[in-house]
C-alpha cells in the first residue's frame, strides 16, 4: 500500500518536472524565433544561479518572501476564503515594521528589536488582513474583490508614509526610507543568507500541523467544505473566517518584516512590487498544500533570479521573463492535479 | 466653472470607458459561472494588437477585430484551463494576466513611437450642443458611443435570448442546464471567449481613440479594477455605467482637485478612485445583499 | 519524435547542471578580468525602467548605444531594463559582475545604495551612477543640469502664453520634477511675473490615459501652454498640436509630432559622456579623474541641451533665448539665482547668490506662483 503511494507521488513528481521542461521547450522556441540559442540561454541561466554560493544564495533569499506568502494564502483557502491579498498585507508589514525600526527600536539590542519587529510586522499584515476580514464577515463582502481593491489602496499608503514621514532625510528628496540600523538586521546563516529561510520552513512546518492536526485546523476544514453544515454543528463560521483572513495578514506581515530586516533594510515605493501575486500563484500552484508550496516557490525564484541572466546575456526585454514564468505555471496549470483527484 | 463640470464629465467618461467594456466583457463571463482575471490581460492584448493593426494597415475596423480576436484567444486558454483541466479560475487568470502583458510589451517595442491617426471624436449635431452635459456625452469616439449601445444590447441578450437564459443558468445550476439537454461547458466556453473580446475592446479604446499612443502595461490595473466594479454593477450590463463613472469620475476628481491647487497630498488624491469603490461596494454590499451567480461562489467564495 | 529528442536533450541538460552543482562547489567572485590587450572589456547597464520608452531610459540607452558604436569588438555589453531600486538592482549588478562585468552603470539615482552594497564587495568593479551625489573608491556619479534648458524652455512658455497659465505634468514629487517645475516657472516668470504653473502628478511615469487626462484637464482650466517631465512624452505632445495648445517637451526632440504647437523642449545626450568615461576606465585613468569624483556637466558640454524651436516661436525671441544661454554655458547667469521664494513665502535663495546643484538636486519645494501640492 504505502508502496503504491510513493510510486505514486514519484509518478506525479516526474510528470511534473515533465511539464516544467515542456513550458521551456515552448519558450526555447519563441527564444529561437528571437535569435538566441536556446540551449546556450538555458546554460546560462542554471549555470549562474545553481552553481556558484552567490546563485544559491540569491535563490534562497528569493524564496523566502514567496514560501511564505504561499503559506499565507493557503490559511485563508483553507477556511474557504480565496485571499489575494497578501501583496497589500505584506506591504502593510513593511511599513510597520519600518517605522517600528526607525522611530521606536532604534537603540533596542538585536535579539530582542528582532522579536518586537517580527510582531509588529505581523500586526500591520494582521490588521490589513482583519479589515479585509471584516468587510467579509460583518458586511458579506467578497474577499477576494475587497482583497485586490486593498492591494492598490496599500500601495499608495506605502508612497504617502515614503514621500512623507519615512522620508531619509540625508537622502536628497529622493523617496526612500531611512536605513534600518546595523543591530536590527536579521543575523547571517552563510554568506548573505539570513536566518529568515528557517523561518519560513519553521511557518510552513507550523502552518502544516495547525491545519491538519489541531481543532481550528479542522474547523476551517468544515467551514471550507460546507458552511452551512458547520454552522448547523455549532461552529461560529464568521469567527473562523475572520481567523484565517488575520493569520493569513500576520504570515504576510511577517514576510515583510523579513524583508526589510533582512534583504532590503529601507522601503521604497517598488520594494517587494508583485510578490504577493507571485506568492498567490506559488500557493495554487501546489494546491495550497503547504508543504508543496515550498517547491513552487523556489520555481518562482529561481525563474525570477536567473531571469536577469536570460535578459542581459540574450539582450532581451524583461518582458522575456515574465513570458517565461507565466508558461512554467500555464503548464504546471495544465497538468493540474493528475489522476489523484478525480 | 461650467467648463470644469464639462470636463469632469468628460474626463469621467472616458476614463470610464476601457474599464466599462472590461465589466462588460467580465459580467458575461461571470454570469455563465467562470471568473476571469485575464480580462487585464485581454484588455492590453486588444490594446497592442489594435495599435499594430491601425499603425500598419490604418484600417481602424480591421484594428479593432483584432484587438478582439487576440483579446478571445487569451480567454480561451482560460476557458480550456479551467473547464478542461479545472484549474483554478483565479490562478490562471492571474498568470494569463501576466502573461498578456508580458507578450504585448515584447511586441510593442517598436510601436512605442510610431503614430497612428487613430480614432477622433465625432460630434454628434444638435446633441453636443446641449450645455454641460453635451460634449460629455456626444463628443467622443465611436467605440465610446458603441459602449452607450452595447449595455441595452447585452442585456437584452442575457435576459430575453435563450442564449443568454442558458448562460445565466450555467452560472447559478449547471444541473438545471444539463436536463434542458445543453451543455453548461461550451456555454461557459462562449462567455469567456466573448467576455475577453469584448473586454478587448477597451484595450483598443484606450490605444487607438483615447491616447492614440502604444505605452507598456497602458491598461495598467484597469482590467483588474473592472473584475471588482463587475460586483458594483450586481453583474449586470444594465448597471456596468454605475460601477465604471464612480471609477472614471472618481479619477477625473483626482485631477481636478489637483488642478485646482487643493492642498492634499496628490497621493491620497491618486488612492481615490480605490477607496470610492470599496466605499462603494460596501454601500452596496449592505444595502442589497450580493447577488452573484450561485456556481460562482464555488470559486470566489461568495 | 522530435519532441522526444528534445526532451532527452535538456533532461540531459538538467542533470549536467546537477553534476555541475555537486562538483563545482562555489568558485564566487572569480572575475579579476582587468582589460588586458585584446580582451573584451563588459559593461554592464541597469535601467529603471522600459528601454524604449522614449524618455529617460530611452536616453540613457541610447547613450550606450554611442559606447558600443565607438567601441565595436572591444566591448561587450550587458543590458537590463526595468530594475527596481531595491535589492533587485544589487541581484541584476552582481549577476552582470559574474558575467564578467568591470564597468557598471546604474542609470537611476534610486540605484544608488543597491549599487553601493556591490560594490564595496568588488573593489575592482568600477561603477558609475547616474545622479547621485555619493562617491566611493570604485564608484563615481554624474549627472546633467537639465533645469537650465527648462529654464530656457519656460521663457519660450513665457512668451507664448495669453492665459498667463502655464500647465505641467508630472509623474510623482521627486526632486528632479520639482526642479524642473521650479526652472520652467522662474524662466516664464522673466518675462511676466504674473505668469503661474499648475501642476498635475499623475503618479505614473508613462500612462498615456491619466496623461490625457491631466492634460485635458489642465487645458480646460484655461493653460495654454504644457509641458511635462513624463518617461513617454508623445501622447501630450500630439494631444498639445490636436487642441491648438502650445507644448513643451522632454527628453528628447518630439517637434514632428507637433510641427505648428512645438516651442522647444529640455533634451539628453549621454554619447559623448558615456564614451569618455568608458575610454578613461579602459585606459587605466578613471582613479582621479572628474569622474571618480560627482561629476556635472550641462549644456557647456553637451549632456543637456535645448531641443530646436519651433516655428510657434519668434525669431526674437529665439534671439534672447539663445543669448541667455551662451550666457549660461559661459557661467555667468544660472537658473536658480538672486532671490527666490517659496509657496509659503520663504526665501530658498538670497538675493546675490544661486543654488548649488546638490540643493537644486534635493529640492523639495515649489517656487512661487506654482499651484500644486507636494506631501
Amino acid at each position: 500500500m504505502s508502496r503504491l503511494k510513493n510510486n505514486k507521488s514519484l509518478m506525479q513528481a516526474l510528470s511534473w518536472i515533465g511539464m516544467i521542461i515542456i513550458a521551456f521547450i515552448i519558450f526555447g522556441i519563441f527564444l529561437l524565433m528571437q535569435g538566441a540559442n536556446p540551449l546556450e540561454a538555458y546554460k546560462n541561466m542554471f549555470e549562474s544561479t545553481l552553481t556558484n554560493q552567490i546563485g544559491i544564495s540569491k535563490l534562497i533569499l528569493k524564496s523566502v518572501p514567496f514560501i511564505l506568502l504561499a503559506v499565507a494564502t493557503s490559511i485563508s483557502t483553507r477556511a474557504g476564503l480565496v485571499n489575494v491579498g497578501v501583496e497589500g498585507q505584506l506591504m502593510i508589514g513593511m511599513l510597520f515594521t519600518i517605522t517600528a525600526a526607525n522611530f521606536l527600536f532604534t537603540s533596542l539590542p538585536t535579539v530582542l528589536g528582532l522579536i518586537l519587529l517580527a510582531i509588529v510586522g505581523m500586526l500591520g499584515g494582521a490588521l490589513y488582513g482583519g479589515v479585509a476580514g471584516l468587510f467579509r464577515v460583518k458586511a458579506n463582502m467578497n474577499e477576494t474583490i475587497t482583497t485586490v481593491v486593498m492591494n492598490y489602496i496599500s500601495y499608495f499608503i506605502v508612497s504617502l508614509a515614503v514621500y512623507g514621514y519615512l522620508r531619509d532625510p540625508e537622502g536628497f528628496n529622493w523617496p526612500m526610507s531611512t536605513q534600518i540600523s546595523d543591530s536590527l538586521t536579521l543575523p547571517k546563516l552563510f554568506g548573505t543568507v539570513n536566518i529568515g529561510i528557517i523561518i519560513a520552513l519553521l511557518v510552513v512546518a507550523l502552518v502544516w500541523y495547525f491545519i491538519n492536526k489541531t481543532k481550528t485546523g479542522f474547523k476551517m476544514k468544515v467551514v471550507c467544505g460546507n458552511p452551512n453544515a458547520a454552522k448547523n454543528a455549532g461552529i461560529n463560521v464568521n469567527k473562523v473566517r475572520f481567523f484565517a483572513m488575520v493569520a493569513t495578514g500576520a504570515i504576510a506581515g511577517l514576510a515583510g518584516m523579513i524583508e526589510i530586516c533582512g534583504v532590503e533594510g529601507r522601503l521604497r515605493t517598488t520594494t517587494c512590487q508583485d510578490y504577493g501575486y507571485l506568492g498567490f500563484l506559488a500557493a495554487w500552484m501546489a494546491w495550497n498544500n503547504p508543504v508543496l508550496s515550498v517547491a513552487t516557490a523556489v520555481i518562482i525564484s529561481f525563474l525570477s533570479v536567473s531571469g536577469n541572466v536570460l535578459e542581459f546575456k540574450n539582450n532581451l526585454p524583461a518582458s522575456s521573463t515574465q513570458i517565461l514564468m507565466s508558461i512554467v505555471l500555464l503548464a504546471i496549470m495544465w497538468r493540474g492535479k493528475g489522476r489523484k483527484e478525480s | 466653472m461650467i467648463s470644469l463640470i464639462t470636463n469632469f464629465l468628460t474626463n469621467a467618461i472616458q476614463s470610464g470607458t476601457s474599464v466599462l467594456y472590461g465589466i462588460y466583457g467580465e459580467t458575461i463571463t461571470e454570469r455563465s459561472g467562470i471568473v476571469n482575471l485575464g480580462t487585464e490581460g485581454s484588455m492590453i492584448l486588444g490594446a497592442i494588437a489594435a495599435y499594430i493593426v491601425a499603425a500598419d494597415s490604418g484600417s481602424m475596423g480591421l484594428a479593432i477585430i483584432c484587438a478582439m480576436l487576440a483579446g478571445g484567444a487569451l480567454a480561451l486558454i482560460h476557458a480550456y484551463l479551467c473547464i478542461n483541466r479545472k484549474a483554478n479560475q483565479l490562478a490562471s487568470g492571474l498568470t494569463l494576466m501576466f502573461l498578456g502583458l508580458g507578450i504585448a510589451a515584447f511586441y510593442g517595442r517598436e510601436y512605442v513611437s510610431v503614430s497612428i491617426t487613430g480614432l477622433n471624436k465625432i460630434a454628434i449635431p444638435l446633441l453636443s450642443k446641449i450645455p454641460v452635459i453635451g460634449e460629455a456625452f456626444f463628443n467622443q469616439d465611436i467605440l465610446t458611443y458603441l459602449s452607450f449601445v452595447l449595455c441595452p444590447v447585452l442585456w437584452w441578450f442575457l435576459y430575453k435570448t435563450r442564449k443568454g437564459l442558458f448562460l445565466r443558468a450555467a452560472g447559478e445550476d449547471k444541473e438545471v442546464v444539463y436536463a434542458y439537454g445543453k451543455n453548461p461547458q461550451s456555454l461557459r466556453y462562449l462567455a469567456t471567449v466573448l467576455g475577453g473580446m469584448i473586454s478587448a475592446i477597451g484595450g483598443a479604446q484606450l490605444s487607438i481613440a483615447y491616447t492614440k499612443t502604444w505605452s507598456e502595461g497602458m491598461t495598467n490595473g484597469r482590467g483588474i479594477i473592472a473584475v471588482s466594479l463587475v460586483v458594483l454593477a450586481k453583474y449586470n450590463p444594465s448597471k456596468a455605467m454605475i460601477g465604471a463613472y464612480v471609477y472614471g469620475g472618481a479619477q477625473a476628481l483626482n485631477v481636478i482637485l489637483q488642478s485646482q491647487g487643493v492642498e492634499i497630498s496628490p497621493f491620497l488624491l491618486m488612492m481615490l478612485p480605490y477607496v470610492i469603490t470599496l466605499v462603494a461596494l460596501f454601500v452596496s454590499s449592505v444595502r442589497k445583499g450580493t447577488n452573484a451567480p450561485n456556481e460562482l461562489k464555488n470559486i470566489i467564495g461568495g | 519524435m522530435k519532441i522526444m529528442k528534445k526532451l532527452l536533450a535538456l533532461g540531459l541538460c538538467v542533470s549536467m547542471m546537477t553534476a555541475m552543482v555537486a562538483c563545482g562547489g562555489s568558485d564566487s567572485a572569480s572575475t579579476e578580468s582587468t582589460s588586458a590587450a585584446g580582451e573584451k572589456t563588459t559593461i554592464g547597464f541597469i535601467y529603471v525602467g522600459a528601454s524604449d520608452d522614449y524618455g529617460y531610459n530611452q536616453a540613457a540607452y541610447k547613450g550606450m548605444e554611442a559606447v558600443k558604436a565607438h567601441f565595436g569588438d572591444k566591448v561587450e555589453i550587458l543590458n537590463q531594463e526595468k530594475v527596481p531600486e531595491t535589492s533587485e538592482a544589487s541581484d541584476v549588478l552582481e549577476q552582470m559582475i559574474q558575467s564578467g562585468a568591470t564597468i557598471l552603470f546604474p542609470t537611476s539615482f534610486g540605484h544608488l545604495t543597491p549599487a553601493e552594497d556591490v560594490a564595496k564587495n568588488y573593489p575592482n568593479v568600477i561603477f558609475e551612477h547616474q545622479g547621485g551625489m555619493e562617491t566611493m573608491p570604485n564608484l563615481g556619479t554624474y549627472f546633467g543640469t537639465i533645469w537650465d534648458p527648462y529654464y530656457l524652455a519656460g521663457i519660450a512658455a513665457g512668451h507664448a502664453t495669453k492665459s498667463n497659465k502655464l500647465g505641467f505634468v508630472a509623474a510623482f514629487p521627486i526632486s528632479q520634477s520639482l526642479a524642473n517645475v521650479n526652472a520652467y516657472t522662474l524662466g516664464a516668470q522673466s518675462v511676466n511675473p504674473d505668469i503661474t504653473t499648475t501642476v498635475i502628478f499623475t503618479g505614473d511615469w508613462s500612462d498615456p490615459a491619466k496623461q490625457t487626462e491631466a492634460a485635458n484637464t489642465l487645458i480646460a482650466d484655461g493653460c495654454d501652454v504644457l509641458a511635462q517631465h513624463q518617461d513617454a512624452t508623445k501622447t501630450i505632445v500630439e494631444l498639445c498640436e490636436a487642441n491648438n495648445v502650445y507644448t513643451v517637451g522632454y527628453h528628447a526632440d518630439a517637434s514632428e509630432l507637433a510641427p505648428n504647437m512645438w516651442l522647444t523642449a529640455a533634451v539628453w545626450d549621454w554619447s559623448g559622456l558615456f564614451v569618455d568615461i568608458c575610454q578613461a576606465i579602459m585606459d587605466g585613468k578613471w582613479q582621479g579623474s572628474q569622474y571618480d569624483a560627482i561629476y556635472r556637466g550641462g549644456m557647456a558640454e553637451g549632456i543637456v541641451d535645448l531641443a530646436p524651436f519651433g516655428k510657434a516661436v519668434p525669431q526674437e525671441v529665439q534671439d534672447e533665448i539663445l543669448a541667455l544661454k551662451a550666457e549660461m554655458i559661459a557661467g555667468t547667469r544660472h537658473t536658480f539665482e538672486n532671490e527666490i521664494k517659496d509657496q509659503n513665502g520663504n526665501v530658498v535663495c538670497e538675493n546675490g547668490s544661486f543654488l548649488s546643484e546638490e540643493q537644486v538636486e534635493s529640492m523639495n519645494y515649489f517656487v512661487e506662483g506654482v499651484i500644486g501640492t507636494i506631501e
